[in-house]
């Protein structure tokens, strides 16, 4: 088959010149990458590439315009003496650039982890650019972070309620807060430095125990113990909390006072106490009432068969005299025990405290009390025993008139108000008299507590009064500032 | 035994044995083929394994761009491409030396390169076809060496922006 010749010729004359056209530009183009970047290996090898690349289109392109040239002029012979040269190099140039381009793997990968450190480096170098720039500004700023962080602290360690000790290792004091310095009543200077941890804890065996507790798990958690004020030797039962500081080695203490707890609990030990005392009063004062009855009753059937100018009227007069005392103590007993029944019905708070205060009307105007009233009218009527608030009304109002005594110018203030939040009635008595000392404030409504003189009360009335109001689901308060008066309170609930 | 005296032994045992087989060769002339021969299809042998391996390396080149997800970039998208071509191309030459190796292509050219014509006697008509076409293949490595040319300029190109923002910057 005949092919034309002249498709063949110029594929082949313009292929070999634009061959080594592009192989050459190629080697520019590497060899300005390099020169742009020397330490890239991507560009040493792009660069190794292009020049076998070029390197086989010369061998290749000079091959087929000198073999062109040669046989067109007669040179045949020639051609078939260089063409095992040609051929070779050309074999040569693709196995060079084969073998090259095997490596690219391992170049990226290298040229990838040099960049890596490169851009590492480059970061770090910038960071210290940066801080060598910005140096004061960096230390002024970190610097007011510093004293923002310590001040937040500071307020922290100052404001806790709890008091709050560090320690060194040797167990000194190295730093107490304002609440410890409270607890301890101590300055700052008396105790920083001049008090070790030990000297605080009132049994030193206790303060080893404690010691190696810490010691042992880092911490300890409401380890309760009693301490000592170290000016007067006061105890203090303590709560402490605590840990080791793992660098630094410091002990970190909180201490909360439990003294008040401990009182409290007493007192509710002994709350209880009296509550069974109380019980059994109850029920001798149950047993001793009908005797009672039957002697006074005896007592004054005797009365009336003797004359009362004689000796004997006189006698059996002390006996009922007597007899009648016992009774209503006895009485009190019984209703501070609740044992009478309660027999409620609709009434109108207003009428109870008015019928009390026109029974007690001539004893006030004896004093010279004078009973200001302020009602809220707009309370309705609600269930409650009428004998029984009357006589928590008489208790307190009695109680009023023996502290204002003989001063001049008393007056009793009885308010009356609906809290519509609670769906309660507020009841307050406030006298101006002589106030109750605060060591009392906490036992008024203890029965037989009583700072009357003896014979003149028995220490049952407030007591008998909180029971009434609690037997009604109310509550009763009191306070008072001594020398200046005080204020009951008495809550009830319109529904109970 | 030391490291040096196992070294030593090494040396004394494979000299002895070299001079043994030295002596031997000298002795028997008729034996010795220190020096290979190499005929005719060799050279074509080699030109051929190299086509071969230039295939296989452009083929590794694409798999790595592809896995290095390079070919997302221009520049290296260019150069991919190049290797493409440069598969082809040698795919084309390894026929077309095969043709010529196993047919023995016997070329008549005849008049100028104007209205000249090509003949190849020694093969049949669609042969000559294909060999004829083979012929052509600057059509396939120009465009493979344009394509690496292409991308070297973009990967300048960008070099050259990213130098320029890092200046910048």
């Amino acid at each position: 088959m005949i092919f034309p010749f002249f498709p063949f010729w110029f594929v082949d004359v313009l292929g070999s010149l634009l061959m080594v056209l592009f192989g050459l530009l190629c080697v520019i183009k590497a060899f300005s990458l390099r020169r742009m970047d020397p330490d890239n290996v991507i560009w040493a090898y792009l660069l190794w590439l292009s020049m076998a690349l070029s390197f086989f289109a010369l061998s290749r392109s000079i091959g087929h315009i000198v073999q062109h040239i040669l046989i067109a002029t007669g040179y045949k012979h020639t051609w078939e003496m260089l063409r095992p040269y040609s051929g070779s190099l050309n074999t040569l140039a693709f196995v060079v650039g084969g073998a090259v381009t095997l490596f690219f793997e391992r170049i990226w990968g290298i040229y990838h982890r040099i960049m890596r450190d490169q851009e590492s480096l480059r970061d770090a170098h910038d960071k210290l650019i940066f801080i060598n720039r910005h140096l004061d500004e960096l230390v002024r700023e970190r610097t007011r972070e510093l004293i923002a962080s310590e001040r937040k602290y500071r307020r922290l360690f100052e404001d806790a309620q709890e008091a709050i000790i560090i320690a060194s290792p040797e167990g000194n004091i190295v730093d107490i807060n304002t609440a410890g310095l409270r607890l301890f009543g101590h300055e700052r200077k008396d105790i920083i430095g001049e008090i070790r941890l030990e000297d605080l804890f009132q049994s030193s065996e206790e303060f080893q125990r404690f010691l190696e507790k810490i010691k042992q798990d880092g911490y300890v958690t409401n380890w309760e113990c009693v301490l000592q004020k170290p000016r007067n030797g006061e105890k203090l039962v303590v709560l402490i909390s605590g840990s080791r500081e793992e660098y630094g080695e410091r002990y970190v203490l909180w201490l909360r006072d439990i003294s008040q707890r401990k009182i409290l609990e007493r007192q509710l030990l002994n709350a209880d106490k009296l509550s069974s005392i109380g019980r059994l009063a109850a029920g001798i004062a149950h047993e001793i009432n009908n005797p009672l009855g039957i002697i006074l009753g005896y007592t004054q059937l005797l009365l009336r068969s003797e004359p009362p100018d004689s000796e004997r009227y006189e006698d059996l007069k002390t006996i009922e005299k007597h007899v009648r005392m016992c009774k209503n103590i006895v009485g009190d007993l019984l209703k501070f025990s609740r044992m009478t029944p309660t027999e409620r019905q609709l009434t109108d708070i207003h009428s109870v405290i008015e019928e009390v205060l026109a029974m007690l009307h001539h004893q006030f105007e004896r004093s010279n009390i004078v009973v200001e009233k302020d009602f809220d009218r707009s309370i309705p009527e609600f269930s409650l025993d009428v004998s029984k608030m009357k006589q928590v009304f008489i208790n307190i109002l009695i109680n009023a008139r023996d502290a204002i005594g003989d001063k001049k110018g008393g007056q009793i203030f009885i308010r009356t108000k609906r809290q519509q939040s609670q769906d309660s009635v507020l009841i307050q008595i406030e006298d101006n008299g002589c106030g109750i000392p605060p060591e009392h404030l906490g036992k008024i409504f203890e029965p037989f507590f009583t700072t009357k003189p003896p014979g003149k009360g028995t220490g049952l009335g407030l007591a008998v009064s909180y029971g009434i109001v609690a037997e009604h689901g109310g509550d009763i308060m009191v306070e008072s500032t001594e020398s200046k008066g005080a204020i009951f309170t008495i809550v009830l609930p319109l529904r109970h | 035994m030391s490291k040096a005296k196992l070294f030593i032994d090494a040396v004394l045992k494979t000299s002895i044995w070299s001079g043994l087989c030295l002596l031997w060769n000298i002795g028997c002339p008729n034996l010795a083929f220190s020096l290979q021969l190499h005929g005719d299809p060799e050279g074509l042998y080699v030109h051929q394994i190299a086509h071969f391996f230039f295939v296989i390396s452009m083929t590794i080149l694409i798999y790595w761009l592809f896995r290095m997800k390079l070919l997302f970039q221009r520049g290296w998208r260019f150069i991919g491409l190049g290797a493409t071509f440069l598969i082809l191309w040698n795919i084309d030459a390894f026929v077309g030396h095969w043709i010529e190796g196993t047919n023995g292509v016997n070329m008549i050219v005849k008049g100028n390169h104007w209205s000249g014509t090509i003949e190849f006697p020694s093969l049949s008509e669609n042969m000559a076809v294909l060999y004829y076409l083979l012929k052509l293949d600057h059509l396939l490595c120009v465009p493979a060496i344009a394509s690496i040319f292409l991308g070297l300029r973009e990967l300048y190109t960008d070099s050259v922006k990213t130098l320029r923002q890092r200046q910048e910057s």
